[in-house]
């Protein structure tokens, strides 16, 4: 709800149109000597601050394009990219 | 009772008659009235009984503010009868009644009040324990609001839009026309929300002359034609508002009327910039049985006179607190009505036109006094006046008392979108202090009330509101501000709290049946913030969303704690703000179904479709269940099925391979050009959740088929699966635009070869290839040999354009050998016998590629691909505690197969029946089952519980699988 977010190919849409894609956590670690926790952590572990935080969207119903926007979770706003997240 | 029919304020259209049903009679209205006016018009006084003690209750607002005029209406109980419109026939009738309204069974509850404090649910009846179960089922019955019968339906039309403008003004009052005015004189999109079905809000139903003499409502006509006529500003009436958010939208539901397309409409706007103009409702008046029939508000009064052309009563008392009441006593006398005397709770401060229109009509005004009791059970007979203090008294009989304490604004939706209220003690509202960023509030919430003064409001905000999107109206807003410094500023507000007494029978809150007592018992006991009053004694819980007591409470909590300097605390508003029914959320009916290009050919060759996911595919054709001749037809002969629903996906670009290897577990380097290969896709988790084939058709260029459940996720799930590599590739969804026939059975090759000049022979076309074919009329298809089935099968993508062609094709090349379609059911029981798994019935959630005996599928060699699930895969290799996918035969087979689903119980549940059917083939039943790894070696016996076996289990044993050609020679022929 009340959710609205700025698509890079599409310009500013509803957040219905969006799928969430979860917190930004960096490429995929590298298969080799991972270990299960590590896996884990890269699986399924978040950080749910709250506050401004770097997460990535899909414009499923739109262009389907993936991409990250920052999000302030206590307002539900998306905010300027801030890039020391 | 007879229509006043001349007033310029009418709203109804006195000569178009309307009759409905209220417990059993006949009423007549006419078009443009309300359940609750028309209700009233024709003489019904009590309107329901209340929810705890079964009090009389009557018409008391107009705006759906209370649980009063709650009724059922055509079947749907909990209508609120102020705010839906009467129709011809309609069946109304009242709630929480045992017997008749004016005798109710339960009326002697409300003799019962002081045995029931607050919280007192809370504090007994839970001991002993055997008595809640019970005293639930009694109180259910007692209290409560209407009853949903079983047989009603919900037949409304729904429906949603999601309009995005530039500025969204709530409130269709003189301030929130002003605003939308000035904003779309900008030039911007604006949006008009209006709870009522007319623009003008207080100024509609008002005679009074505005400084130049004109009558307030033709002055509010004429601003409302304004902003009809102006293209650019979107007006919706009847649309209450539920709820505002942080991110520039509001939300509103909508009654449609007859011309419209639908009876609900749920709106959302999504604007840049927000007016709130919603204005004031009124204060409830508290003194001893203040809830009587025949009590009503001032607005209600007025409204009901000068609206609905309705005298409210022969004789009236007014114990008021603003202006308005004084201007609705003089409107009621000016039409006939007896006023024995108006009560101002003010001492001073009244507007000195209105006491001198009210000395010319020789009305009393008794400054400072307020009304201490209403007297008669069923309906007012009389009411008790006096100063506060109690020192002076007078008892006047009359029937009917306006009584009100003054306004209350409706700042909801400032608080609701992240803005701040503050109590302010000179108009006693709590005025907006901080707003969110682009709102902005103007007109009755802001404590003003003069029109000249709400239009200038209105103006500013409107200005501002477009100042904030970027335009510059300097000079006009100087101009409004200039205008506004210049009008009458905000008037003092009424003290009053509440008459002197215990207040036993002095509601606070109508919905609730929460009295002035229950609240002084919750701070007895130690409660002191309104939150938590209100959630123990209940007040403001109830329907009307706590329109009555939203005001009082908080006041009256400050006013009977210690510190007399604390500030009165607003308890927090959250939407909806009005009641608004699910199914106005959930908007139209959005069931939609894909259908293939076959579908009606099929429907004509007897199919039975069923969805099957977002598709509708042919379960069977024929009546007979198991679909014993469809799966005989493919054994021995040919069938013919339509798969159109594969998800199909061209891959191809540099980056492809890459790509796949991501996302696919096998080692996609390995794919051979126009080789079928079986692959599967994992989760994270390493839970299988899509298998399909990969046909390498060019150097980066791939075909791709997954399971109908995962067409639609599959695009995106590459995507996000490949998001932080940059990688150069493309994925494009086919599954729409290719149709698919299988043709499967040892005389399929024969059927193909009636189809295409080209050479598809065994040696040409073998198993597991797949060939680009070209069909008699130059239909292109891409031929795959696949064994689902477990016979001689052709798999055929062609352009869905072309489908029905080819598939006419194919019944007219398969004719001489009879071939026929097969569905579903029959597809499911071929496939069952070869022991080939279909995702979502031999799998679930936590299911992983190893215990369903694919682990071969996996590639443990390809760490650079970082595939998705490998690691996952790796850790479940050898897990133990694992259900694993096992083949089953039953001990007696003459009793059929086991229902699908049924739990398999060896001491205790230790898995699930996945598939089980009659095998035409084995001539038995097998099936399959997820089972504990300690189950799963070859002939353990296996429990089955079935549903109504009534505790005698049956018992299968593990077999070997598949249970059909297992060597599999069958589909290679």
């Amino acid at each position: 709800m009340a959710l609205n977010l700025n698509c890079p190919i599409c310009g500013p849409r509803s957040g219905y149109e969006f799928r969430f894609g979860g917190e930004d956590k960096g490429p995929r670690p590298a298969e080799e000597g991972a270990t299960t926790a590590l896996w884990l952590a890269y699986a399924h572990l978040n950080r749910n601050v709250a506050g401004v935080q770097r997460e990535w969207w899909c414009h499923k119903d739109g262009c389907g394009t993936w991409f990250r926007v920052c999000r302030d979770t206590v307002t539900n706003c998306e905010v300027p990219t801030v890039d020391t997240l | 009772m007879e229509r006043l029919k001349h007033l310029p304020t009418l709203r109804i259209a006195a000569r178009q008659p309307i009759t409905l049903r209220f417990n059993g009679r006949t009423l007549a209205g006419c078009a443009g009235d309300t359940v609750a006016t028309l209700l009233y018009g024709s003489g019904e006084r009590i309107f329901g009984r209340s929810l705890k003690y079964h009090r009389p209750r009557g018409l008391y607002s107009l705006d759906g503010e209370c649980s009063n005029a709650m009724m059922t209406i055509d079947g749907m109980p909990n209508l609120n009868a102020e705010l839906t419109p009467a129709r011809e026939g309609m069946r109304v009738e009242p709630q929480n009644v045992m017997g008749s309204l004016k005798w109710d069974l339960l009326g002697g509850l409300d003799h019962l009040a002081f045995a029931m404090p607050a919280g007192f649910f809370y504090k007994t009846l839970h001991k002993p324990s055997w008595l809640w179960p019970r005293a639930v089922k009694g109180i259910r019955r007692a209290a409560g609001l209407g009853v949903l019968h079983p047989e009603a339906r919900f037949d409304q039309r729904c429906d949603a839009i999601y309009p995005n403008v530039d500025v969204c003004v709530v409130g269709g009052g003189p301030a929130g026309l002003s605003a939308a005015l000035a904003a779309a004189e900008e030039g911007l999109r604006v949006a008009l929300l209006e709870a009522r079905p007319r623009l003008g809000g207080f100024c509609d139903y008002r005679v009074r002359a505005d400084a130049q003499g004109k009558p307030l409502h033709q002055w509010a006509a004429a601003l409302a034609d304004q902003v009809r006529a102006r293209d650019n500003i979107r007006v919706f009436t009847d649309a209450p508002v539920v709820g505002a958010y942080p991110d520039g939208r509001v939300a509103a539901f909508q009654r449609g009327g007859p011309e419209d397309a639908f009876d609900l409409r749920y709106i959302e706007i999504t604007a840049a910039g927000a007016v709130v103009a919603t204005g004031c409702i009124e204060r409830p008046l508290l003194f001893a049985h203040n809830d009587r029939p025949g009590v009503m508000q001032m607005g209600c009064a007025h409204r009901l006179l000068h609206t609905y052309g309705i005298r409210p009563a022969a004789d009236a008392v007014f114990s008021v607190a603003h202006d308005l009441g004084l201007e609705a006593a003089i409107d009621l006398h000016d039409q006939g009505v007896t006023v024995h005397c108006v009560a101002d709770a003010r001492t001073d401060g009244q507007d000195p036109l209105l006491i001198a229109a009210l000395e010319q009509r020789g009305i009393p005004l008794r400054r400072g006094w307020v009304a201490h009791t209403a007297h008669g059970r069923s309906r007012l007979r009389a009411v008790t006046l006096g100063t506060p203090a109690g020192t002076f008294r007078q008892r006047i009989a009359c029937e009917l008392l306006v009584a009100s304490a003054g306004l209350t604004p409706l700042t909801g939706l400032v608080t609701m979108a992240g803005g701040q209220v503050k109590y302010d003690p000179r108009t006693g509202f709590f005025l907006p202090v901080r707003l969110p960023p682009n709102m902005q509030a103007c007109g009755r919430l802001r404590g003003l009330h003069d029109p000249a003064a709400l239009a200038a409001d209105g103006t500013l905000a409107g200005l501002r509101a477009a100042e904030g999107l970027g335009c510059r109206p300097q000079r006009k807003i100087a101009a409004a501000e200039a205008a506004l410094a210049a009008a009458p500023g905000a008037p003092r507000g009424s003290k009053w709290l509440a008459a002197p007494g215990k207040g036993a029978k002095t509601f606070i809150c109508f919905d609730e049946d929460g009295t002035l007592k229950h609240l002084h018992q919750a701070m007895a006991q130690g409660f002191d913030v309104p939150e938590l009053i209100k959630r123990f004694t209940a007040i403001g819980t109830g329907p009307g969303q706590g329109g009555i007591p939203g005001h009082n409470l908080p006041l009256l909590v400050a006013a009977g704690q210690a510190s007399p300097a604390s500030d009165p605390m607003p308890t927090t508003v959250r939407p909806p703000l009005v009641a608004a029914p699910i199914a106005a959320y959930a908007g139209g009916r959005h069931d939609m179904a894909k259908r293939t290009p076959m579908h009606d050919a099929q429907v004509a060759a007897g199919g039975r479709m069923e969805r099957v996911g977002e598709w509708f595919r042919a379960r069977r054709f024929g009546t007979d269940p198991g679909a014993a001749a469809e799966i005989m037809a493919v054994r021995t002969n040919v069938g013919l099925l339509d798969a159109s629903t594969l998800g199909k996906f061209r891959v191809f670009g540099p980056d492809a391979l890459k790509a796949l290897q991501r996302v696919y577990v096998g080692d996609m380097a390995r794919t051979r050009p126009f080789r079928t290969t079986y692959a599967a896709m994992c989760n994270e988790d390493g839970c299988v959740i899509d298998d399909g084939v990969v046909i390498r058709t060019g150097d980066n260029d791939f075909y791709i088929t997954t399971s109908t459940g995962r067409a639609a996720q599959t695009v995106e799930w590459f995507r996000y699966h490949t998001r932080y590599d940059g990688w150069d590739y493309h994925i494009v969804n086919l599954t729409d635009a290719h149709g698919v026939i299988n043709i499967a059975g040892p005389n399929a090759r024969k059927v193909l070869e009636a189809m295409t000049a080209d050479d598809v022979a065994n040696t040409a076309f073998p198993f597991a290839a797949c060939r680009d074919l070209t069909l008699a009329g130059g239909i292109p298809a891409r031929a795959m040999r696949l064994g689902f089935v477990g016979e001689l099968s052709y798999e055929l993508h062609v352009p869905a354009s072309c489908m029905e062609t080819a598939w006419r094709m194919a019944e007219a090349a398969g004719a001489p050998f009879g071939i026929a379609p097969f569905g579903l059911e029959a597809q499911n029981t071929l496939r069952m016998e070869k022991g080939h798994v279909i995702l979502g019935s031999e799998s679930e959630q936590r299911t992983v590629l190893h215990d369903l005996g694919l682990g071969f599928l996996w590639c443990r060699t390809k760490p650079e691909a970082k595939t998705v699930g490998a690691l996952a895969l790796r850790d479940t290799a050898d897990q133990p505690g694992r259900l694993k996918l096992v083949g089953f035969k039953m001990e007696t087979p003459g009793d059929g197969p086991p229902r699908d689903g049924s739990p398999v119980v060896n001491g205790r549940i230790r898995g699930y029946v996945c598939t089980a059917r009659h095998s035409h083939a084995l001539g038995e039943p097998v099936g399959m089952a997820l089972v504990e790894e300690e189950l799963a070696r070859g002939g353990t016996r296996l429990g089955i519980y079935e549903d109504g076996c009534g505790g005698r289990l049956r018992y299968g044993t593990v077999a070997p699988m598949p249970f059909y050609d297992p060597e599999g020679t069958r589909m290679r022929i």
